[in-house]
């Protein structure tokens, strides 16, 4: 009976309600943007691993400066923009009010627009704070900090005046999510300002791990149990299971932090601790995944037309997928073999493209006809970036886990000298030089069809006047 | 507790930071408190306790060179750390002698700290002394002269400044220094 209430809750027409969309409008404008100049980005640190001398000869465009450009650009410009954008436009339907403050929103997009502009400037400039995920100056940190807070502010200012009393699930995602990033963002990025070396690594590594495990996990699972539910049409299956992944993932995720050091110069007991709760992440992971194929059920033929639902119920494979990989490979046996190989990077892309960037793409190509109150530009066309996406990151993932393997166990052989090591993983950055173009296209794809569909509908709105 | 957290947005704040807030703090503030060796440099006298040695502060050059070594994002694909992992002992070895494993004391002078999670090229947590200087130069100038088959960019610019260069240099001759690893002292300059 909870669950129908709750499903039936996402399912109603806000009628009543005339949602303006501004903010989420801008948000999702500029995140597709960035989604296509960073990937420009993206395929040229590729292409340098194929061709090291490539524009070798200008530090602004040399590997250890476009890297950080890249992350940043992909993880703050694109994703989390994105995430916020289509957070304005789910959480005003499911309290059943207007955005708290439309004004407030846009004031945030653009002081988004200058952050992403300003670490741009910063991160070719070589000005880079040397800890990963934070590297942008402190300055933009800042500004970082006061955005979100506008953010926050419109987030519990929407849900504190909410006509609905019983919240759905997407809502204490949404609610985590802005809490857990001011603690998760200031120790990554102040905290870790007080302190050297192996405390500071392990500041380092809490703000890694959990920027993606308490920033676009949360988000992103906001906008699976929003969009699943909508563009299939289905209740979802159970509220109570949703409600066990959530206070599951609250309370098991931050510990796992170390875990990125294992092995290395910091404490045993701190690095037990973090395997024993990295492989405790099952449970959130089972709970969510189960919860969405179990809202599919008998509706699984609905993926053969339907764009949005392609994305994330592959977005979905993809997070278990992952989510799997990530305990596994926390086990010190495992970890001797993949840590520091490129199967590393293939774990980081498949959870923040395949599945993250997935949920907001389809949320995107649900959203954007909506608030333009029109059509999609074109639906073939919209296949077509799944399957070119789809493709190409498949590519990609899948031979750096293989690649990675096989460089970690080069590696544990001590006789074979590490030059030939390097040599030997040349095939499988080709391989992913090409995959990530594909995934390019998909992009640029992605991004005319939204852009095509924006355009197209002020056009037909300037003729009706 | 589910129910009143469905209803409650102040319960499902409280609780959601709660919950976060035990594994944040029991995992960030309270290890530095009880390991003491996270923050006490390395000092060693005693052969038979291991290597001996002492942690002594950066010079300004050494910072210099550190913080080229930063913005460069040399970081992104060079690890610092001699794992406890037989191979890494191997690979971080020099002439036939194994390195000793990283230890937190190493790194107390550290900031940003450089320990990395990716391992393009070589780990460097032992590199201090194993090539001179004119190594490096020709080295930071085209890799693949010295290194058929490296995939590291050229970084003529650095090579190019001769304060930069000396000081990027004077850096990496300090890592893996403050244990005295090498028999008979057979350092590079």
């Amino acid at each position: 009976m909870h669950a129908d209430r709750a499903a039936a809750r996402a399912e109603t027409p806000s009628a009543a309600t005339v949602h303006s969309d501004a903010a989420a409008k801008w948000f999702l404008i500029s995140a597709i943007s960035y989604f296509f100049i960073v990937g420009i980005i993206a395929i040229t640190i590729a292409a340098k691993f194929v061709w090291p001398e490539l524009l070798g000869t200008v530090p602004y465009l040399s590997y250890g400066r476009l890297r950080p450009l890249h992350v940043n650009g992909m993880l703050f410009g694109w994703l989390l923009a994105a995430d916020m954008g289509l957070t304005f436009y789910l959480l005003p339907r499911l309290c059943g009010v207007k955005l708290w403050s439309e004004k407030l929103g846009l004031a945030t997009a653009a002081l988004w627009n200058v952050i992403i502009l300003g670490a741009v400037v910063a991160l070719l400039g070589g000005w880079n704070q040397g800890l990963e995920y934070a590297e942008l100056p402190l300055p933009l940190d800042i500004l970082v900090v006061i955005a979100w807070v506008m953010f926050g502010v419109n987030v519990f200012g929407t849900i504190a005046s909410r006509k609905y009393e019983q919240m759905y699930v997407s809502i204490w995602y949404v609610m985590g999510t802005v809490l857990w990033t001011a603690f998760v963002y200031l120790t990554g990025n102040f905290a870790v300002l007080f302190t050297t070396g192996v405390n500071q690594a392990n500041l380092n590594w809490m703000y890694v791990h959990n920027a993606v495990g308490l920033i676009f996990t949360p988000v992103g699972l906001a906008l699976a149990y929003y969009f699943i539910p909508k563009a299939s049409n289905t209740p979802l299956y159970s509220h109570k299971l949703s409600m066990i992944g959530f206070w599951s993932l609250a309370f098991v995720y931050v510990w796992t932090g170390a875990h990125h050091m294992l092995h290395g110069p910091i404490s045993q007991w701190l690095q037990t601790i973090a395997i024993t709760f990295s492989v405790m992440l099952l449970i959130p992971v089972w709970a969510v995944v189960y919860n969405f194929f179990a809202t599919m059920k008998g509706q699984w033929h609905q993926l053969r037309e339907n764009v949005p639902l392609k994305f994330l119920m592959s977005g979905v494979v993809f997070y278990l997928l992952t989510c799997f990989q990530g305990p596994m490979h926390s086990l010190r046996s495992v970890n001797a073999i993949v840590s520091k190989t490129d199967w590393i990077p293939g774990h980081a892309h498949m959870a923040v493209l395949g599945a993250f960037s997935f949920f907001a793409i389809a949320g995107t190509y649900y959203v954007i006809p909506r608030i333009y109150r029109t059509k999609l530009h074109s639906e073939a066309l919209a296949n077509w970036s799944f399957w070119f996406i789809m493709m190409g990151g498949l590519g990609f993932f899948v031979t750096l886990w293989l690649g990675g393997f096989w460089q970690g166990w080069q590696w544990n052989n001590p006789s074979i000298p590490f030059i030939d090591t390097v040599v030997a993983l040349k095939p499988v950055w080709t391989v992913r030089f090409f995959s990530g173009v594909l995934i390019f296209c998909g992009i640029v794809m992605f991004g005319y069809n939204i852009m095509a569909t924006a355009i197209g509908a002020r056009g037909e709105a300037r003729q009706e006047a | 507790m589910l129910r009143k957290a469905d209803n409650s947005a102040t319960f499902a704040v409280a609780a959601a930071l709660g919950l976060f807030l035990i594994g944040g703090l029991l995992t960030t503030v309270v290890p530095p408190l009880v390991d003491k060796s996270w923050a006490k440099p390395f000092e060693n006298h005693d052969p038979a306790k291991g290597p001996t040695g002492k942690l002594r502060p950066y010079t300004e050059q050494e910072l210099h060179g550190r913080a080229i070594y930063v913005r460069e994002g040399c970081w992104y694909c060079h690890t610092q750390q001699t794992r406890t992992l037989l191979a890494d002992t191997k690979r971080s070895g020099w002439r036939g002698v194994d390195s000793p494993i990283s230890t937190p004391d190493e790194f107390v002078y550290d900031n940003p700290h450089m320990f990395g999670t990716k391992r393009t090229g070589p780990d460097l947590s032992r590199v201090g002394g194993k090539y001179d200087t004119q190594w490096h130069r020709t080295h930071f100038r085209n890799p693949r002269d010295l290194v058929p088959g490296s995939v590291m960019p050229p970084f003529p610019w650095i090579a190019n400044n001769e304060s930069e260069f000396q000081a990027l240099v004077a850096y990496l001759q300090t890592l893996g220094r403050a244990k005295n690893w090498r028999p008979d002292n057979d350092y590079e300059r």
